[in-house]
């Protein structure tokens, strides 16, 4: 009995540990941003995609390269423009005339870890195409279904709204990460830090820590991890203080409380625990449902902490 | 540039502390400023002018808004300014009316100043709770049938409004049948507690509202009483159980006048030095007392005076009575606090001991003064016909023979008379109304040497005899009178009507007969039902409403001690103090059963499960040091902050305790049979945890 209790535990820490050594490779790539690194993992562990919104030179794209590296994934980038089309993303077929017939050239999408950098310069089409795959983890092009390889995320990065020429994702889209993630400035010392690197060539080797199917066991095993019903009941409670409240004009939705639970899960696998907490959920929400929650209110200053109202709203403890 | 940093470090906006807005445009701020005005307007004797116009500017703009003519309320400043001026207005214009009024006009003020205000949820339920309270008020001033059924009404509207204002989609009719619902609900609990439920005698006074005294007054010059009777207002009802007297026989003594000055007859100024002297003092005047009684109940009108109406010679009756009314020297009864609204006392009358009641020096005294000047004819008229019977009986008796024979006339139009008005009266004029005649024979018997004084009151009134109901009397202003009262060694005091005499109808049958060929009563109000009674209809709807008016007073407003105790000795038998106790413990015990199963499920419920009781007892201790959990953080960061507050003694049980909490309330639990073993321990644990922490938190507190 205790012997068949253990030996997932036992197989618990050890992914755990891997884990933890791949946000250490992390913390290497991109200093002072562990709570950023964490999330990331949590987000892929919960098998979501994730968007990444900041400013130019905030270490968006290293981010995602470390994590593809790290997990040893097989890893693309694909620069959107706003001249990009879905053919360039997905693949096309091109005429092979030596043998009479189609062959299918697979875009850059696939691959395990896509970045989409810049997301939001792209026109709607190509976005959309983008989303399609995303959800579906499919392609579908000239009467033929392709499936992306597996694990398959894809890590967007887009500017703030507020550039211009962008194409902002409208909100049925956004949905569709799982998190959405702010990287902000390096404090002091960790910008020292970096500065006092040394440049030898020009790149940092990172290890890779764990394979892909260390990391797709992880997710099944952080799936795992227990929710007990008080936890459900605070899920429920925070969705639905969103809905009933009049200051969201658009709450969340089913969709994103499973994410939040999903996320909750991850974050508290990361965390090396087997069951989750309040804190686990409070940690995630901001990065889960600031991007899909939006202010009644038209006061611009309201929008940024619309998930620090809902966490603020509802107590953890109440059932 | 400072966007990406702000998500994280965002301090909360000021919006989300603002209380909730309302929206404009809701039929509840309709509702409210309709109860406002209504209310206003039953209340406009006691409301002052522009505070009226006041509440009439906020419903107009309350309406407006509604209407969309207007957007915008009034700013908060003008607001702010137009409360300062009207509080001072009211300062200057309230000060004199007295305590009660004052108070009534400021909540008036108030309520209209909220209407012009209401912008939140706050001021919606502050002006609501207002309106509720200023309703009760109302009932100070009305207490008619018809205005109870305004104010229900007005208070049934309150709920109706409070409903809109939470759902202001429902229509009408919907509300309509929820508030019937609630209302129903609410019916059987209210009627079982104004039946059952101890009526306890108010435990403070109401304030004296300074209004105009009513009915009688203590001062008559003669030709004041032409102008009451031109009043058909209620002045009181009596309710007779056993049989009522007879129509002349019906003198209800009210105020006795023992001061002339030639002119007027006044409540004399010892009397009420004697009052006061004798109030303090607790004493009270004890008439001799022998005789056949009659036993009765009045419910008299609000008056704002002191004096009571019974027949002679009344002694108010059971304890409540005793206790409230004085009784004085001249037989009078006075009630301890002044009638401001609608009361009703009990009274055991003495038919025949009148004749048995000694007279002190004193009073005779009182009883023989007269001016020393003025009415000279009288004077001489008198000295002649005293010397002509010197005998006090045959003397009185050729004087009421002088108005029986001598051609006077009964009036309600009585010519004015200024100078020596007795000579004018007997002489002249021959012609006058009851107290006229009374105050010529009193005053003729004084200056004879006969003790004698003028009595108000009321003669007669309407009895209405019902098969299933006790026979009552209902007397109208209209009723008033006065007559004279003698004393004579071999007979003591005698009751004198020279109205009598000259208009025996007056007596017999009352004021509407006698007057009839003058045609004379209620000539002023036309309109009045107590004129119209030649309709049949009209006089039939006249007799209905004072019987459903009489029963009201009787049965609802006066349901006191007494009549809880009858009804409680109808249900229960004989009313023992353990049945009593039993009735009273059995519906106490009722009513906590019905909220019991209301309450019940919410409060099973809200329930805590063990181990997290445990907890959430150390967050109170914890609490109760200052140190209190921010409502939106979880366990284990609160642990956090009070590892980095406290010392070991207390941080460590919590540490221990939260872990506990956390892997018994968060964690998965083991398989069934291992559960309730393990759940012991963990209680255990806890409360040895929750113990130590305990201890430690006492040594925190100073």
């Amino acid at each position: 009995m205790f012997a068949q209790l253990n030996s997932p535990l036992q197989v618990e820490a050890m992914t755990q540990a891997l884990l933890e050594q791949a946000i250490a490779q992390s913390c290497r790539a991109l200093i002072g941003k562990q709570q950023q690194i964490k999330l990331a993992l949590t987000c892929l562990l919960a098998n979501g995609h994730l968007l990444i919104e900041d400013l130019p030179g905030m270490g968006k794209t290293t981010l995602s390269h470390s994590i593809a590296k790290v997990l040893g994934m097989q890893y693309a980038r694909i620069q959107f423009t706003s001249d990009l089309l879905p053919a360039d993303m997905l693949g096309i077929s091109i005429f092979d005339n030596q043998q009479q017939q189609f062959h299918f050239h697979p875009g850059p999408i696939f691959s395990q870890l896509v970045l989409a950098d810049e997301i939001n310069r792209a026109s709607p089409k190509t976005q959309s195409a983008l989303l399609e795959a995303m959800e579906e983890r499919q392609v579908s092009m000239d009467g033929q279904t392709r499936a992306l390889p597996s694990p398959f995320f894809v890590i967007g990065t887009q500017n703030p709204l507020h550039q211009a020429g962008t194409y902002p994702l409208p909100e049925s889209q956004l949905d569709r990460f799982l998190m959405r993630i702010q990287l902000g400035y390096p404090d002091k010392e960790a910008e020292k830090a970096m500065l006092q690197q040394p440049v030898n060539g020009d790149k940092l080797i990172l290890e890779t820590v764990m394979s892909c199917e260390q990391f797709i066991k992880a997710q099944q095993e952080a799936m795992q991890v227990h929710a007990s019903e008080a936890v459900l009941n605070y899920i429920v409670r925070l969705v639905t203080f969103s809905r009933e409240s009049q200051q969201f004009a658009n709450p969340l939705s089913p969709r994103a409380s499973k994410a939040l639970l999903s996320a909750a899960r991850g974050w508290a696998f990361i965390n090396k625990r087997d069951y989750v907490l309040p804190e686990d959920i409070q940690a995630i929400l901001p990065a889960v449902a600031e991007h899909r929650l939006r202010s009644a209110s038209t006061d611009i200053a309201a929008q940024g902490s619309l998930s620090k109202i809902l966490l603020e709203a509802v107590d953890p403890l109440v059932n | 540039m400072q966007w990406s940093v702000k998500f994280w470090q965002r301090e909360t906006t000021k919006s989300e502390n603002l209380p909730r807005p309302i929206q404009a445009k809701n039929p509840a701020h309709l509702f409210l400023a309709a109860i406002l005005i209504v209310f206003t307007v039953t209340l406009y004797e006691q409301v002052i002018a522009w505070i009226s116009l006041l509440v009439v500017c906020a419903v107009v703009i309350r309406s407006a808004i509604f209407f969309a003519y207007q957007k915008h309320l009034p700013s908060m400043r003008t607001l702010n300014l137009l409360a300062i001026l009207s509080t001072l207005g009211l300062l200057y214009s309230a000060w004199s009316l007295g305590f009660l009024l004052g108070m009534i006009n400021l909540l008036v003020l108030a309520c209209a100043l909220k209407l012009m205000q209401m912008r939140s949820q706050r001021d919606f339920y502050q002006l609501i709770v207002s309106t509720l309270f200023l309703l009760g008020c109302g009932f100070i001033f009305n207490q008619s049938i018809s205005m109870t059924i305004v104010y229900s009404v007005l208070t049934l509207m309150i709920i109706v409004a409070l409903g809109f204002f939470h759902a202001p989609s429902l229509s009408l009719g919907q509300q309509t049948r929820q508030l019937g619902l609630l209302s129903l609900q609410a019916l059987p609990i209210g009627l079982l507690l104004f039946l059952l439920l101890p009526q306890l005698p108010p435990l403070w006074q109401t304030p004296r509202a300074k209004t105009a005294e009513s009915g009688l007054a203590e001062k008559i010059t003669p030709g004041d009483i032409a102008r009451l009777s031109q009043s058909s207002a209620l002045a009181f009802r009596a309710t007779f159980a056993d049989g009522s007297p007879n129509h002349a026989s019906r003198y209800w003594r009210t105020i006795v006048m023992e001061d002339f000055d030639g002119r007027s007859w006044q409540v004399h100024p010892v009397r009420k030095q004697q009052r006061l002297l004798f109030q303090s003092m607790q004493q009270e005047f004890n008439p001799v007392l022998s005789g056949p009684y009659r036993d009765y109940d009045i419910i008299a009108e609000a008056t704002q005076q002191s004096w009571l109406p019974a027949l002679d010679l009344a002694t108010p009756l059971g304890a409540k009575s005793q206790s409230e009314i004085w009784q004085s020297n001249d037989f009078q009864l006075i009630s301890l606090q002044p009638l401001v609204s609608k009361y009703q006392y009990s009274v055991r009358s003495f038919i025949a001991a009148m004749p048995y009641q000694v007279l002190s020096q004193f009073d005779r005294e009182l009883n023989l003064s007269v001016p020393k000047t003025g009415n000279p004819r009288t004077q001489t008229w008198i000295q002649d016909l005293r010397t002509l019977y010197p005998q006090d009986t045959v003397f009185t008796q050729a004087l009421l023979d002088y108005f029986a024979g001598q051609g006077f006339s009964y009036t309600l139009r009585p010519s004015a008379m200024f100078i020596d008005p007795v000579d004018t009266f007997l002489f002249d004029t021959r012609a006058g109304f009851c107290s006229h005649f009374a105050s010529a024979l009193a005053y003729s018997l004084r200056l004879a040497g006969i003790p004698a004084r003028l009595v108000t009151g009321y003669q007669g009134g309407e009895l209405s005899t019902k098969v299933n109901q006790a026979d009552y009397i209902s007397v109208y202003q209209y009723d008033a009178h006065a007559w004279v009262e003698a004393w004579f060694a071999e007979t003591g005091w005698r009751r004198f009507d020279p109205t009598a005499l000259v208009a025996p109808d007056r007596i017999n049958f009352g004021l509407r007969q006698a007057m009839q060929e003058e045609g004379s009563f209620l000539a002023d109000s036309p309109f009045s039902l107590a004129r119209l009674t030649n309709i049949a209809v009209f006089n039939q709807l006249r007799l209905w409403l004072a019987d459903v008016d009489y029963n009201w007073s009787r049965w609802v407003l006066g349901f006191d001690r007494q009549k809880q105790q009858d009804l409680f000795k109808a249900i229960v038998g004989k009313l023992t103090p353990q049945r009593l106790a039993l009735l009273g413990l059995g519906i106490v015990s009722i009513i906590a059963l019905l909220l019991l199963l209301f309450f019940l499920p919410h409060w099973l419920a809200g329930r805590v499960s063990g181990p997290q009781r445990f907890y959430l007892d150390a967050l109170h201790a914890l609490s109760k040091v200052g140190f209190s959990r921010p409502p939106w953080q979880g366990p284990q960061d609160f642990n956090d902050t009070v590892a980095q507050q406290f010392s070991a003694e207390i941080k460590q049980p919590f540490a221990q305790l939260t872990a506990l909490y956390l892997h018994s309330y968060y964690a998965k639990t083991s398989s069934a049979e291992k559960e309730t073993s393990q759940t012991e321990r963990v209680t255990r644990q806890m409360k040895q945890h929750l113990r130590k922490l305990k201890r430690g938190l006492r040594q925190v507190k100073p």
